[in-house]
């Protein structure tokens, strides 16, 4: 059993995610879940922050694990492979995606790095494509990457697998339009899960709320949410909020259909919209309009 | 733009906090193998030797 399992995890590393996230796609696209929002810019940043961090990406860790890491921990190599694997994946899965959630929450709340994670956040609309919607450079020191294959270098490999495997599938899916948590709210009986399952992964409806374009309807929180894998660091840090409801917008209020280039290669390229957060002499984080707050709520407030 | 003094002292707070949490698999894992008597790393080294026999 174990054996099919790892079999399904070793090739959803190499070519079962990038299929699986394709046939997500085209099924949200089939039932109109990207309402008419996928123009031509959005379609081709959307394609090529798809593609082109595969190419790039992957020779970088192969190089990094090949090359770098025998030259900065020489000897060490496979140094920690008596590990049993409950441990190993328990170490790998805590250690890479804390990391990124440290990635993540810097980038929200340093404003000199927001600039580099703004394209994740720019488009009005949710899907599997946002999983893999970033500016170049922040994929290229996505920190967690480098601890995971140093941590594979080391000899914990095997348990590396499963947790990137694992990982990909519960990120695909809080970032998907198919609101596939719906029946763990509606349901009744299935309540009990619903509590345990959304205080340890990120959902759809948790992480919607992080891509929300305002918190003012008391679902939206993109100041918060910041968990990939495990929302159990927004639980931790107080820097989450739980509604079992979806935002009314999605995006940022001021986003400006900046050029698809500048998104992605932002700040070699720069964009000529007047104002953008991504143009030559645009602020580094636009203020928010300022709007009526709605009334609400039932609302898990988890964020301090 | 700068970091707001809260923010900064928050960060700091929880960074502190997430070292712990980045220990604590391998704390649990060396409090089981001292309780069970565990010693994997022996284990292997002997099947190494083993093996080169």
């Amino acid at each position: 059993m174990l054996h099919y399992i790892e079999l399904i995890f070793r090739n959803l590393s190499v070519w079962g995610l990038p299929v699986l996230m394709i046939i997500t796609g085209i099924v949200e696209f089939a039932l109109g879940l990207y309402e008419n929002k996928w123009d031509k810019n959005e379609r081709i940043l959307d394609i090529v922050c798809f593609v082109v961090p595969k190419i790039v990406i992957r020779p970088a860790i192969v190089y990094f694990t090949l090359l770098a890491l025998p030259a900065l921990l020489p000897g060490l190599k496979g140094i920690f492979s008596w590990v049993p694997f409950f441990w190993g994946f328990l170490i790998i899965a805590v250690a890479d995606d804390l990391t990124q959630y440290w990635y993540h929450r810097l980038h929200h709340q340093v404003p000199w790095l927001w600039r580099f994670h703004r394209t994740h956040h720019s488009a009005p609309y949710m899907g599997m494509a946002m999983a893999s919607r970033q500016n170049l450079l922040y994929t290229i020191f996505f920190s967690q990457i480098y601890l995971t294959a140093a941590l594979t270098y080391l000899g914990l490999g095997y348990a590396a697998i499963f947790v990137t495997g694992l990982k990909s599938l519960i990120t695909t899916g809080a970032h998907s339009s198919i609101k596939w948590d719906k029946p763990f709210y509606t349901k009744k009986w299935l309540h009990p899960v619903a509590w345990v399952m959304e205080r340890l992964i990120s959902t759809p409806a948790t992480h919607h709320a992080h891509h929300a374009d305002t918190t003012d309807d008391g679902v939206g929180y993109y100041k918060g949410n910041f968990g990939n894998m495990f929302f159990i660091w927004d639980v931790i840090f107080k820097t989450g909020i739980i509604t079992r409801q979806y935002p009314s917008g999605y995006g940022t209020k001021n986003y400006k259909k900046e050029e698809w280039y500048a998104q992605f290669l932002w700040p070699i390229f720069k964009s000529k919209k007047e104002g953008s957060e991504l143009s030559a002499d645009g602020p580094m984080v636009a203020q928010d309009p300022v709007e009526e707050p709605a009334l609400n709520y039932n609302i898990t407030r988890v964020a301090s | 733009m700068k970091l707001e003094k809260d923010t900064a002292r928050k960060l700091t707070r929880d960074i502190i906090i997430s070292l712990f949490i980045y220990a604590l698999p391998v704390v649990l894992m060396l409090l089981t193998f001292y309780v069970n008597g565990q010693r994997p790393w022996k284990e292997k080294t002997t099947a190494t030797i083993l093996n080169n026999h």
